[in-house]
């Protein structure tokens, strides 16, 4: 277990390494100047070129890069244009925003959490849970009616669903309030009630694949041998269904949330464009529209991050829930 | 549609902008009146820089009044500000040397703010103004504001760091667009830049090696804001700016919102445009301009007294002007900020080519592709309507929709091939696209040639661009022919690139007048402008004027107070309140 673990964290680390390079020279790649940030307007080509010494973007590629990866780690002296001294972990400093980047990401990152992790819960527990009882009711009323409601939310996108759910619930009937962020520590209560929609527009739309895919799986593993050994044996149904056919059938769903959890952890661009909230897909959605470079590259490394760490904790979870797994 | 680019043309475009009015009713109902044309004066009399400011009808104190926008206020810092919504909410906060008193109705007089008049030109050459600084006035921390606070705020200006705000006065006391290497701000220390001196703690001077008749009204502008010497926080002010206002900042999340609350130490007697109804101000940053407009319809609980500072969305158009319900939530005007087809002169040397575009063009149906009358209006002239002095006419009269047969019988028979050049978003295509299709029908064989979006405005500048015809934009910083005309039409200012005057127009007859304007008395200078105006278009049309954007907004039903600013067209917050 220990040697996985530090196996995996050796080849993660190597993953950030690669994306922080490759997303570093992307930086340079993009069409854009990053001195026009700077200076938007009346700006000549003098003024421009003296920026660009002061910034230090006439240095060499590779020495900027050090001196990117040092202030992650250690914290960085910048110039007085980008606010003097910058702590660990320092992402640089952002012109659009006026403000380091890691002062962004401290404010965004929170809400995005609080979208993602409850929205999660409550659609692997409701698409699990629906997939299951289908699958165990096969043919029946209650079967296909669930196979409908999955199918529904698998073919529909979410600025639709958000949309409607927003026109229906909050500017019409005013049952939620517009959706906005709280933070959980000040007001748990409006924090809930203000990311509700949010939470089951998400819910719904991912629920569904997660029933389809979990009631297949439920299907197959029902029909295996172990499981008729289990029967026969004599296990009370509960015990057959629960502990040896669940614990098979989930592990594939398993894999799947990781993904999601982790890609949706890295921006939710589109939920939080529809229900207005600026999360961490906003801002890098929003960098990316005004050219702001520091920002795009720390939302960048950021999601690499979620994605890397979710799958280390899915292959974890994977002993946990497998008997048949061992890691090595 | 055509708003995307107004709502990004404060913070990106390489423009300045200036001042609106109207030539034509702008939609089922219009709050600012039909008839926009600005009777804007230099008001010197120093009765009319004091305070209060007139009370506004039925207005009352208390409530919050929430602003709804999508994307944040790029700065605070008042040395840095630019941006539309940043040059709309400085007022609030920050108070600046002279300010526009502004009915929304194009009665616009520019009166002291911080000084008692709007500047005296000592020696009459506007080499020299003064400007006395009043009593009473204070910033948020209760310490008088002095003459040395302002002269502290504009040396500040020239620190590379504080990149984003408009440069006139750096520029002018350098003498030099290289002004931040002329001299060399140092935080918190005296020494204040060439040519900007205070005396004493009451009296404020300027003395530049050229004339510049303009500095009344480039004083208005939030860069010359006091502030304390100890309490700049350099790059930080833009999160925590100090107030001199009726409001100071009490919160600010970027991105997200931005609390103002009443400053207990601004005197109303002072202040001759300001209000304080209000007790807050919450500027919520996030919704879209769908979000944020269906908010509006929907009209409830505190949205019902907030503002949505996008303009409605085409989506929602054609439901709030049909919704009589909804029409006293509307805010609507033409604003100052003009598109104008510039003619590349360098290419198309022929004039009665250039006279039968004039003719030729089809203005009622290129609004109709825009989105309507409430999205743009049209207009005939060089400087928008509004622009102090403006006067109305027409150099090619062809009616709404054009005279094919006059640019016909200019052309003789020609048919000039001639390259448009569009920004390639899909908007700006489309509207080339329907010029190529409305100047086709007078015999002109239109090719469009797309420009990646980001460098249109560069590409165009050049001076040896490939193009004959682009769509450019201007609006000035404020309402003078001065900020309007020499800018675009003054030939000795033609470089490599960069260049304003994107017609290439070098006319030394032309120049000369310019010069000769310019070194009135600005408060004069309005009727010869005009004229400037019709004899460019006469002599040269080195463009097509093609139309003003039209602001159409959405409030609640409890905000009240709100017209459109007639310098920059967007909505101003001074005489804000919440309805009972």
């Amino acid at each position: 277990m220990l040697r996985f673990l530090v196996k995996r964290l050796l080849s993660a680390i190597l993953v950030l390494l690669a994306v922080s390079v490759l997303s570093f020279l992307m930086f340079f790649a993009l069409p854009r100047d990053p001195v026009t940030a700077m200076c938007p307007k009346n700006c000549d080509a003098q003024r421009l070129e003296r920026v660009r010494q002061e910034l230090g973007l006439s240095d060499p590629l590779y020495q900027q890069y050090v001196g990117y990866m040092k202030g992650i780690f250690v914290g960085r002296d910048l110039n007085s244009a980008q606010g003097g001294h910058c702590d660990a972990p320092c992402l640089g400093y952002s012109y659009v925003n006026s403000e380091p980047v890691t002062h962004t990401l401290t404010r965004v990152l929170p809400v995005t959490l609080s979208i993602v992790i409850p929205a999660a819960v409550l659609w692997f527990g409701l698409g699990v849970g629906l997939g299951m009882t289908s699958a165990l009711r096969r043919g029946t009323l209650l079967d296909r009616l669930a196979i409908g409601f999955s199918l529904t939310g698998a073919s529909l996108q979410l600025y639709f669903v958000g949309a409607v759910l927003l026109l229906v619930f909050s500017y019409t009937l005013h049952v939620v309030p517009v959706p906005h962020y709280t933070s959980i520590l000040v007001d748990p209560l409006r924090w809930a009630d203000g990311l509700v929609l949010a939470w089951v527009t998400l819910a719904f739309l991912f629920c569904a694949i997660y029933a389809r895919l979990s009631r297949a799986q439920m299907v197959e593993t029902l029909s295996e041998d172990f499981v008729r050994t289990a029967r026969a044996k004599g296990l009370p149904r509960s015990t057959v269904y629960g502990r040896h056919a669940l614990r098979a059938a989930i592990t594939p769903l398993i894999t799947i949330a990781g993904m999601d959890v982790g890609a949706a952890l890295g921006g939710t661009v589109v939920t939080e464009t529809t229900f207005g909230l600026q999360g961490l897909g906003r801002t890098a959605w929003d960098a990316v529209r005004e050219g702001d470079l520091p920002t795009i590259m720390a939302t960048v490394l950021i999601a690499a991050v979620f994605i890397v760490v979710a799958n280390i904790v899915v292959d974890v979870l994977y002993a946990a829930i497998d008997p048949r797994v061992r890691l090595r | 549609m055509r708003l995307r680019t107004a709502a990004a043309g404060g913070a990106v475009l390489a423009l300045a902008l200036t001042l609106s009015a109207c030539t034509k009713n702008t939609g089922q109902h219009d709050t600012a009146g039909n008839t926009r044309t600005s009777t804007g004066v230099i008001d010197t009399n120093p009765k009319d820089s004091l305070g209060p400011a007139a009370e506004v009808p039925d207005a009352r104190k208390g409530g919050t009044f929430y602003v709804l926008k999508q994307a944040k206020i790029s700065h605070l810092d008042p040395q840095r500000i630019y941006s539309f919504v940043g040059l709309m909410t400085a007022p609030l906060y920050s108070r600046s040397l002279t300010t526009w008193k502004d009915d929304g109705k194009g009665h616009l007089t520019l009166v002291g703010d911080l000084a008692t008049t709007p500047g005296t030109d000592v020696n009459k050459d506007c080499k020299t103004w003064q400007f006395t600084i009043k009593d009473g006035l204070k910033f948020e921390d209760g310490t008088a504001i002095t003459a040395k606070d302002i002269a502290y705020g504009i040396a500040r200006s020239f620190d590379p760091d504080l990149t984003g705000g408009p440069t006139y006065l750096q520029e002018w006391l350098a003498n030099t667009p290289q002004f931040d290497t002329a001299w060399h701000f140092t935080p918190k220390a005296a020494a204040l830049p060439p040519g900007l001196t205070a005396p004493d703690d009451k009296t404020l001077r300027f003395e530049f090696k050229m004339p510049h008749c303009d500095l009344p009204f480039a004083a208005s502008l939030p860069s010359s804001a006091p502030l304390e010497p100890d309490k700049d926080t350099g790059v930080n002010l833009d999160s925590q700016p100090l107030s001199s206002g009726p409001y100071r900042v009490t919160k600010n999340v970027p991105g997200v919102e931005l609390d103002l609350e009443r400053n207990q130490y601004w005197d109303p007697a002072t202040d001759p445009v300001r209000h304080q109804y209000p007790d807050k101000f919450v500027f919520s940053f996030g919704p879209d301009r769908d979000a944020a407009n269906n908010r509006m319809i929907s009209d409830s609980g505190p949205d019902q007294s907030a503002l949505a500072w996008d303009d409605v969305p085409s989506s929602l158009m054609a439901r709030v002007v049909g919704d009589t319900n909804l029409h006293d939530q509307v805010l609507t005007s033409p604003t100052p900020s003009e598109a104008r087809l510039s003619i590349n002169v360098q290419r198309v040397t022929d004039l009665s080519v250039r006279q039968a575009l004039n003719y030729a063009i089809d203005r009622s149906d290129l609004i109709k592709t825009l989105g309507g009358p409430t999205v743009a209006s049209p207009v005939t002239t060089l400087m928008p309507p509004g622009t102090i002095g403006y006067q109305q006419y027409d150099a090619y009269p062809a009616g709404d929709t054009g005279d094919i047969a006059k640019a016909k019988q200019l052309l003789a028979g020609k048919t000039p091939e001639l390259v448009l050049g569009s920004a390639d978003d899909s908007v700006d295509l489309e509207i080339a696209t329907q010029l190529k299709n409305n100047l086709e029908k007078a015999g002109f064989k239109i090719t469009v040639k797309p420009i990646p979006e980001d460098s249109k405005l560069d590409e165009t500048k050049e001076k040896n661009n490939p193009w004959d015809l682009y769509v450019d934009n201007w609006a000035a910083d404020w309402p003078s022919g001065a900020s309007i005309l020499p800018p675009l039409f003054d030939g000795r200012k033609i470089q490599d690139s960069g260049n304003s005057d994107t017609s290439y127009v070098d006319d030394p007859a032309i120049d000369s007048e310019f010069d000769r304007v310019l070194a009135l008395d600005p408060a004069k200078q309005g009727p010869e402008w005009a004229k400037l105006d019709q004899r460019i278009m006469k002599e040269l049309a080195p463009a097509v004027p093609l139309y003003v954007d039209v602001r159409y907004e959405l409030h609640g039903s409890k905000a009240g107070g709100l017209f459109i600013g007639s310098v920059f067209g967007y909505p101003a917050f001074t005489n804000a309140f919440v309805k009972a």
